[in-house]
């Protein structure tokens, strides 16, 4: 194997630039001649406009602009990734703490701020929701205007969608032990080190818009659409984000920055505080009522799953999430009879969006720690339950979805091998374990063009963006095999609509496979050229030629591809140029619109300690492993893999939102809005892969990167329940909530 | 009725200063600068000297990302106004590679991958060199505690931790 | 940030001048971490920020007079947190300076800063009620030396008079054996303002004195003079009795999110217990 290639830890792409601080993110790039905006926003949550005055900002000295909902086309234009619900700027009524009624640009920041104190806006709060319950009782207030929602049978409630899978009869199902329990999961915050920036410059007869955005093709419709511009006048830039997510996948305020900027005729700059990134993006909490029927045998009966999704004030993608993470939410276990039903909730309550596990973490904890309950009241130890239901290789474990494409027994035996499940625990501790599993894309289309250039060195082009997952260095890494380019001669472009063909997103772990194809096919087609030119110079039959991994095999003799591209290009020199598209269409009939590229599968286990005087817990050991086809670079993936896995610790023990009775986040912001620090890890991570070459991607690779967030909740809690006895439903697991498990709520062993 | 805004006095009838002349050595170069009092060392750096390797996000001293060294400790930049600085020397991550070569806390952040998005990469490195200037052979606790300031939401936090470690390693062949 | 005028005396006349001219209007910068998050967010909008650090009087330092340990007003956590003398005599400070902000913080943030944002969570400010220090402040009518336990009156507010300046915190060197600890609660190990400090000194004669914060509107110091609580063939009943009148002026506020008052008053007892025991241990070690 070459140092480089696939399958080696091959230095990152980018690298060097990220350790020397030359890395340009969006903040860093500024524009000659360019403003600086601010929003405007109010002091609740959901209010009736009554009247916006930008008089006295105007008068700020360096105010160049100031912009409210009047001055946009009329009506005021709506956008969003399922539903065009979400206005540019907020038109008549604001529907969450932190939605712009306005936005000023100035010559400076300082007077940008300044000047959008001043901006005076009249305004009514009215009744507002921002819970499960309170979003659901007959008499609340509704989130989503009905006109917008013509036709829709739940237009005159919360529920913006209601998604059913079912299969077998549960009704009917006779089951020897039922168990059935409540699990709540709170509203968190991708926190990406990176908050949100925008700037946009008119050019020429179209616009230039540099974003944080995960999908910048995605950005370019939006954008086109909206300011009614051809796409080809729309130009999109996406440098790497410092962290996405899933928070960077959408449009936020790109559309107000453009229509800002036309209007001024400059460039129009917008960075976001971290505070107003908390109040754009989130994830939805949710409460997941699981019913899970057990026979005896430790089979299972039936599993039945209601699981409310708290979405913001706009769609954004959360009804997607809702019904894509709501979906698996069985697990990879043979169950005769299933139903899951996921109902997406509007609120008056910053947007949810893509995060991390997309929707799955939230019913995952549920019905995992719900199977644990369920393998106590019939006696049978958690991990043989588990393994005694797990689907099979090739088993349709979702009868009408992909079938279990990897040993995933191997993987569960691993994870319980490293934490030595079953063997005695040390007085104090207490063990966990449990799966996750998450539905790779069910769509997807991706072009990339690879060029390999006269001096055999290559540059591929791929609208991916790389938001810290090494998607750059997986492509340099396929290239480089199939080249036979060192790695170092390889360059990657992204992130510019005016110069890297299509692709649909950067999300569900899909770039290695879907990309990461047409990478490969792209480099495949340049070794067809590569054929017929030794053919022509070397005066034999294309058929006898096979070019593989850099090397041109003739009948008799092999060739470095450098040097039958050197001959074959001849004096005028020029380049090699090939494409690669790869496709996964939509599936008429599919309840998702398509079945899974792959799966993702994780087992997560851990050994936790507890104090029980102060509910504190310890993670003495967290053992992660993935099973990943094939890791095309394993020091990327054991970083995803362990990130992953500490990110996942942040919902179990510490992160929240918390809110006030007036809809605004309390603990908005670094101080009070706690996530993992280099104190907060387990005492050992480990983590481990399981390759068997069996996935849909470039040499057999899966996509991960989110798996090992998964299922960390539930095997925390589990591992907890097994030292102390604490029962707890809730996340976090703060010590206070172990505490008050201990003290005064349930506590069984 | 609410209303928002006009409850602030107009600034410049404040009397508020102009700027005000400083010294800097920034990384090694001296500089001299005229900075508002109300603009922190990040703005400076960022804004006025184009060293845009310090980053911004929490700006309430919690997340590190601008943490570079003044006088050859760590601070939170945002949480320092620039005038403060006045004579100080001041290293970023512009200025831990010399003459085009990387450090080698940077070589091991790169072999071990402790770089992903980057974003919290140059204010880990300054912390990480604060720390082994200040105790060559720190225990993994010792880590820990001295990098809780930089938060990683990649959380490389274990390969930030080897890095550091296999420096300090080697350091004491 | 909104705009002010930045004023940096040279000598402690001229900062305690400059205080008098600009009243209320005038906000002090020492380490600032506190400061510069306020006049960030507007929370302050002070006229003024005079900045301290270059005043001659208060050097960076801390000096030893006789039995008396002076920190300087300009001293930041880092140094404290790491002077043998302080960890020698004063570990419950020493801990304390320790475990406020991150390193990046403790490099700027001061003892004197510290104290006079009267923050309820502020770590130092048990340590120093154990050990009596005093706060030595400037002003107008010269120094003057107050109390520690009669500087804090409630959430942001401390006896100093607007126009005064503390220059120093001066600690008594122990006159008997002791030992002492720093004891918090926080949602996280890393970095994090407490739920719950508790600073405890246990000396030779049995006495304990116990200060604890972030359950009322001003840290409380309490002192155990009948040896029942530093005794360790005492009846566990006898000794959460004595433990109980001592913690009673706790008052955490229902408000808070960082901890419901039920939890910080049960961990305040957990703490209590803890710290005692741990300061015997350290006591009987020498
Ligand atoms: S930006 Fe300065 S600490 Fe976060
Ligand atoms: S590398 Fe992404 S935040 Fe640290």
């Amino acid at each position: 194997m070459r140092a480089d290639g696939v399958g080696a830890a091959a230095p990152r792409g980018g690298g060097h630039d990220r350790v020397t601080g030359r890395q340009a993110y969006v903040a860093d790039i500024h524009l000659p001649d360019e403003l600086h905006a601010k929003l405007v926003t109010l002091d609740c949550a959901r209010a009736r406009i009554r009247s916006v005055d930008v008089g006295p900002a105007l008068a700020v000295p360096g105010v160049r602009l100031a912009i409210t909902a009047a001055d946009l086309p009329q009506p005021v234009p709506r956008f969003g990734p399922q539903f065009e619900d979400r206005p540019v700027l907020a038109a008549g009524e604001t529907k969450y703490h932190g939605e712009p009624v306005a936005a000023v640009a100035a010559e400076t920041r300082d007077a940008a701020e300044a000047a959008a104190r001043l901006v005076r806006v009249e305004y009514e709060e009215l009744p507002a929701v921002f819970t499960i319950d309170g979003a659901l009782d007959p008499a609340a207030p509704l989130v989503q205007d009905a006109a917008l929602r013509p036709g829709d049978p739940l237009a005159g409630t919360n529920v913006l969608r209601e998604h059913r899978v079912a299969w077998g009869d549960v009704d009917a199902a006779p089951a020897d032990v039922v168990v059935e329990h409540v699990y709540t999961f709170p509203m968190v915050t991708q926190f990406a080190i990176e908050p949100h920036a925008f700037i946009a410059a008119p050019d020429e007869d179209g616009i230039v818009v540099w974003s944080t955005i995960q999908h910048p093709y995605w950005l370019q419709r939006v954008l086109a659409r909206l300011l009614g511009l051809p796409l080809s006048r729309v130009r999109v830039v996406a440098p790497d984000p410092g962290g996405a997510f899933g928070g960077k996948q959408h449009a936020k305020y790109e559309p107000l920055v453009a229509f800002m900027a036309l209007r001024a005729g400059r460039p129009v700059r917008l960075v976001l505080s971290l505070e107003e990134t908390f109040q754009a993006v989130r994830r939805a909490s949710a409460r997941v009522r699981v019913r899970t029927g057990m026979h005896a045998d430790g089979t299972f009966a039936f599993q039945d799953v209601a699981a409310d999704y708290l979405i913001g004030a706009y769609a954004d993608i959360a009804d997607r999430v809702v019904s894509k993470g709501s979906y698996p939410a069985c697990g990879p276990y043979r169950i005769p009879a299933a139903r899951v039903v996921g109902r997406s909730i509007l609120s008056h309550t910053p947007p949810s969006t893509a995060f991390r596990g997309f929707g799955n973490p939230q019913v995952n904890w549920a019905v995992e720690s719900n199977i644990d309950e369920a393998a106590r009241a019939l006696g049978i130890d958690a991990l043989e339950l588990r393994l005694r239901n797990l689907a099979r290789p090739g088993e349709a474990f979702i009868p009408f979805d992909t079938p279990a494409d990897g040993r995933w027994e191997e993987t569960v035996r691993a994870a319980a091998r490293a934490i030595g499940w079953g063997d005695p625990v040390p007085p104090g501790r207490g063990r966990g374990l449990a799966i996750g599993i998450k539905s790779g894309p069910t769509t997807g289309l991706s072009y990339a063009t690879v060029r390999l250039l006269a001096d055999g060195s290559v540059v591929v082009h791929a609208g991916t963006s790389d938001m810290g997952q090494g998607a750059r260095t997986i492509f340099a890494q396929i290239a480089a095999e199939e080249l036979g380019a060192p790695l170092d001669w390889v360059t990657v472009v992204m992130g510019d609509t005016a110069v890297v063909p299509y692709d649909a997103q950067t999300s569900a772990s899909r770039s290695s496979v879907l990309m990461g194809t047409a990478v490969l096919r792209a480099c495949r087609e340049i070794q067809g050229r590569l054929r017929a030119m030794a053919a022509r110079i070397e005066g034999i039959d294309e058929a006898s030629i096979v070019v593989e991994r850099g090397t041109v095999r003739l009948p008799d003799r092999e060739l470095p591809v450098l040097d039958v591209l050197r001959r074959g290009l001849g004096r005028l020199g020029g380049e090699l140029i090939g494409n690669g598209e790869m496709r996964k269409e939509e599936e008429p009939g599919h309840p998702l619109g398509g079945s899974a590229a792959f799966w993702e599968f994780n087992c997560t286990a851990v050994e936790a300690e507890v104090d029980a005087e102060t509910g504190d817990v310890t993670l003495v050991r967290h053992v992660t492993v993935s099973d990943v086809g094939r890791a095309i670079n394993p020091l990327q993936v054991r970083a995803q893999d362990e990130g992953a896995a500490i990110m996942g610790l942040g919902h179990t023990l510490m992160e929240q939102y918390i809110f006030d009775d007036g809809g605004r986040i309390r603990n908005l912001g670094a101080i009070d809005y706690r996530i993992p620090t280099s104190m907060d890890l387990p005492l050992e991570l480990h983590s481990e892969i399981v390759e068997n070459a069996d996935g849909p991607g470039p040499y057999g690779a899966k996509g991960m990167s989110e798996g090992a967030l998964l299922c960390v909740a539930p095997a925390v809690a589990a591992a907890v329940r097994h030292a102390s006895g604490a029962v707890i439903r809730d996340l976090p697991l703060s010590p206070e909530r172990v505490w008050h498990a201990l003290h005064s709520g349930e506590r069984q062993p | 009725m609410n209303v928002n805004g006009m409850d602030e006095v107009n600034e410049e009838a404040r009397g508020a200063q102009g700027a005000i002349p400083i010294r800097l050595a920034v990384n090694g170069r001296q500089r001299a600068l005229a900075v508002l009092p109300h603009h922190t060392l990040l703005d400076v750096l960022r804004d006025d000297l184009g060293l845009t390797g310090a980053k911004e996000c929490c700006l309430v001293g919690e997340c590190g990302a601008c943490t570079v060294l003044v006088d050859g400790r760590t601070v939170d930049a945002c949480l320092v106004l620039a005038v403060e600085a006045d004579g100080a020397e001041v290293l970023t991550v512009e200025g831990l590679a010399g003459h085009g070569r990387l450090s080698r806390l940077q070589e091991a952040f790169l072999e071990k991958g402790a770089a992903q998005c980057g974003f919290c990469i140059p204010g880990q490195l300054l912390s990480a060199q604060a720390l082994l200037d200040a105790n060559p052979h720190p225990t993994l606790p010792e880590v820990q505690e001295a990098m809780a300031g930089n938060l990683c939401r990649c959380a490389g936090y274990e390969q930030i931790t080897e890095a550091i470690l296999d420096v300090a390693a080697e350091g004491g062949r | 940030m909104h705009a002010f005028v930045y004023e940096r005396p040279g000598t402690l006349a001229d900062a305690v001048a400059l205080l008098s001219r600009h009243g209320p209007d005038a906000r002090l910068l020492a380490g600032g971490t506190d400061l510069i998050i306020r006049l960030r967010d507007g929370s302050l909008r002070p006229r003024a920020v005079i900045d301290v650090k270059r005043v001659a009087e208060l050097e960076p330092g801390i000096g030893q007079d006789g039995r008396t340990l002076t920190i300087g007003a300009t001293a930041v956590m880092t140094d404290i947190a790491a002077d043998p003398r302080i960890r020698d005599h004063f570990a419950a400070l020493a801990e304390a300076a320790s475990v406020i902000g991150s390193v990046q913080i403790r490099n700027r943030a001061t003892l004197a800063g510290n104290i006079c944002n009267a923050s309820p969570a502020a770590d130092t400010a048990p340590a120093l009620l154990v050990y009596d220090a005093t706060v030595v402040a400037a002003g107008p009518s010269g120094a003057r030396r107050i109390p520690i336990d009669a500087f804090f009156v409630r959430s942001g507010h401390t006896t100093l008079d607007p126009r005064e300046v503390v220059t120093a915190i001066e600690l008594p060197l122990p006159t008997s054996r002791a030992a002492s600890v720093h004891l918090r609660r926080t949602r996280r190990r890393g970095h994090d303002l407490a739920s719950v400090t508790l600073s405890c000194l246990v000396d030779e004669h049995g006495v304990t004195r116990l200060a604890y914060g972030s359950v009322g509107p001003r840290p409380v110091l309490a002192v155990d003079e009948s040896g029942v609580l530093a005794d360790a063939r005492a009846s566990d009943a006898a000794r959460s009795a004595v433990l109980e009148g001592m913690l009673a002026a706790a008052s955490p506020s229902p408000r808070s999110m960082r901890a419901s008052p039920e939890y910080r008053l049960a961990m305040l007892r957990v703490l209590g217990m803890r710290a005692v025991a741990t300061a015997l241990t350290r006591l009987a070690e020498g």
